[in-house]
């Protein structure tokens, strides 16, 4: 079943039209009958009085002993009683006045009611009673001004309840209008919450009591889902922060998971290499004891046992670094006296060709640190910051400071930052992915082993320091190491530690 | 004369070690494996015992406390090339040579030597335990 639906207005209207067309025909029967009434029965009165007095007069008088008096007195009901028919019936002798209708006959008896026998006349008939006489009155009175009145009453009646009507159902529109704007606005700004759409404010006024109520409610609930929303959208933020970091640690621990799968392999194949390299050292050593040896190919196996050597250190490296780690003690060290030892170490290998630049604030609080593996630290960086601007004219800076480390959650953090930066060729994102693996390098082989900087991974990581990188090919490249601190770390300035 | 007894699973290791004792006038042994070095003790009693750590089975470690049980007298170097027991076991910056090497000496070894090494220092190493011993 469809059912139909139609505005609040048009429903208002419609029932009031309906409503007024069914009581409206009923007043207008009931206040028809009423008028009808009285005036018939106003009509009725008058005739018969108008009778009874005539009868009385012809009782009490001697109009009945002459024509001529009876004919004035049936005259007279004729010009001054509205009777269009009056007639005395005496003994046989029937009188009638000239000046009413012809043509009407009147019956025998009284009519019983008003508008009867269809001839628009009432006739009353009465005794006429006097000694000597048995006499009959018969009076018509004419009904039609009286239909006439009725008529009119009606019409104007009609008139006043269709102007009624008119102005109901004006009333109905304009109230129904009245009524429904503040409902259309109400359903707009629940339309446009329902889309997504807060922000508008809403401002009904409406004089009606369950409408404003209504428009309160609404409004309290508009407030309330902004509330909503903006808590959800700090939550969402919130879990977008949360879930950025989760990213960042699970990138952290494959990086992690990446260089322990490196190391152990790397520690495997040391192993396997120093048990190669025990026969290789050995018997070349014997062999060089033979005096019988050409002096060539005594040349040779030097060049045999040398590579060799070589072989052990790189090996030892590995684990002379894992040592190291492994035997770490972390203290409060001051990093200024650090970075300046490594500094003068590194200056007496850096060519002219670089310039060295510092930029170490006066007050750097203690860190927690071993010395010998931050001078690691420090020496590996500026090595890796000087290979990388080799063969040319290049700027490299020391920089270390104390600052506010605004990490993702947006939590800062105190640390103590030291950075390396160079003006060299910079890295593409592939390099800057493997940087800190063992063995990975971009220089030619016996150029480099690829340690240093998975070494300067190591060492930071055990400091539980932190390191970034940035870098821009053709630019140069910025190596940052976080290191955490705590308020209670005191802040070192007393000295100012010279730079070489 | 003094009798050595060296214990490596790689043969090139034994053989090269060998080589090097026998030409400095030591008469060197070769064994594959702990139960193998402990039976040929039984057979001939060494003065020095030159043993790997990393070995299939019985490791160095466990060998050395064996030698050190069945023949007191017996001067025991340990050499090590570091790496590790098996991959799964792997402890980043925890198992290393020096802590092979350390477990070797708590273990009983007068001396311990990380391989590779050259022919001047395993003589001296040699000499030191045996110095050591006839002091």
């Amino acid at each position: 079943m469809v059912r139909l639906r139609t505005s609040f207005a048009n429903y208002v209207t419609v029932w009031v039209v309906l409503l007024h067309f069914v009581l409206l025909p009923a007043l207008f029967f009931a206040m028809g009958y009423v008028i009808r009434k009285s005036h018939e029965d106003l009509f009725v009165e008058h005739a018969r009085t108008f009778a009874r007095v005539l009868a009385e007069e012809f009782e009490a008088g001697v109009a009945l002993d002459s024509p001529e008096r009876t004919e004035d007195l049936l005259d007279l009901a004729i010009s001054h009683g509205e009777a269009r028919y009056a007639e005395l019936f005496d003994r046989g002798r029937s009188i009638r006045s000239q000046l009413g209708s012809t043509g009407i006959v009147a019956p025998r008896h009284t009519d019983l009611g008003f508008a009867q026998g269809g001839d628009n006349i009432y006739f009353i008939v009465l005794p006429v009673v006097r000694s000597g006489h048995n006499a009959e009155l018969r009076l018509g009175f004419d009904e039609q001004p009286t239909q006439d009145r009725i008529h009119l009453a009606l019409t104007r009646m009609l008139w006043v309840l269709a102007s009624y009507l008119t102005v109901a159902v004006g009333i109905a529109v304009i109230l129904s209008y009245r009524l429904s704007r503040p409902i259309h606005q109400l359903r707009n700004v629940s339309r446009a919450i329902a889309s997504g759409d807060y922000g508008q404010p809403l401002n009904v006024s409406s004089g009606i009591r369950e409408l404003h109520e209504l428009a309160t409610d609404l409004e309290d609930m508009r407030r309330e889902l902004v509330g909503v929303n903006d808590r959800l959208r700090t939550k969402v933020k919130e879990m977008e922060i949360s879930e950025g970091q989760r990213e960042e640690l699970q990138k952290q621990l494959r990086h992690r998971q990446r260089l322990e799968t490196v190391g152990t392999l790397a520690s495997g194949i040391a192993h396997e290499i120093n048990n190669v390299l025990v026969p290789i050292i050995l018997f070349t050593d014997t062999v060089l004891k033979d005096l019988t040896l050409s002096s060539a190919s005594r040349a040779d196996l030097e060049r045999v046992l040398a590579a060799a050597r070589r072989a052990k250190d790189v090996v030892k490296k590995i684990l002379t670094f894992s040592r190291e780690l492994d035997e770490a003690k972390l203290a409060l060290i001051d990093l200024r006296g650090v970075v300046t030892e490594g500094l003068n170490l590194f200056a007496a290998l850096a060519p002219s060709s670089i310039e060295i630049r510092t930029e170490i604030d006066a007050a750097i609080p203690l860190v927690k640190a071993d010395a010998t593996l931050a001078l690691h630290l420090v020496i590996n960086l500026c090595s890796n910051a000087y290979q990388a601007m080799e063969g040319a004219e290049g700027v490299l800076t020391v920089g270390l400071r104390y600052q506010e480390r605004a990490s993702e959650g947006a939590i800062t953090q105190l640390c103590v930052e030291f950075w390396v930066s160079d003006t060299g060729h910079g890295m593409d994102p592939g390099t800057l992915e493997r940087i800190f693996e063992p063995f990975f390098t971009t220089r030619s082989v016996g150029q480099g082993t690829g340690l240093g900087l998975s070494v300067v991974h190591g060492i930071v990581e055990s400091f539980g320091a932190s390191i970034a990188v940035e870098t821009q090919i053709g630019v140069g490249t910025t190596f940052r190491i976080f290191f955490p601190t705590t308020a209670q770390a005191g802040i070192r300035s007393d000295t100012d530690v010279p730079v070489a | 004369m003094q009798n050595i007894l060296i214990v490596d699973d790689e043969p090139d290791v034994r053989d090269a070690l060998k080589r090097v004792l026998d030409l400095a006038g030591y008469s060197a042994r070769t064994a594959a494996n702990a139960m193998d070095a402990l039976a040929e003790l039984e057979r001939i009693p060494a003065d020095v015992v030159i043993t790997d750590i990393i070995m299939p089975k019985i490791n160095g470690v466990q060998a050395i406390e064996m030698i050190c049980k069945a023949f007191p007298a017996t001067r025991i170097i340990a050499i090590s090339g570091g790496g590790n027991f098996g991959i799964t076991s792997y402890k980043p910056r925890a198992i290393t040579t020096t802590a092979y090497l350390a477990s070797a000496q708590s273990a009983g070894a007068h001396l311990v030597l990380t391989k590779p090494f050259e022919a001047v220092e395993l003589i001296q190493a040699i000499e030191e335990v045996l110095g050591v011993g006839h002091a």
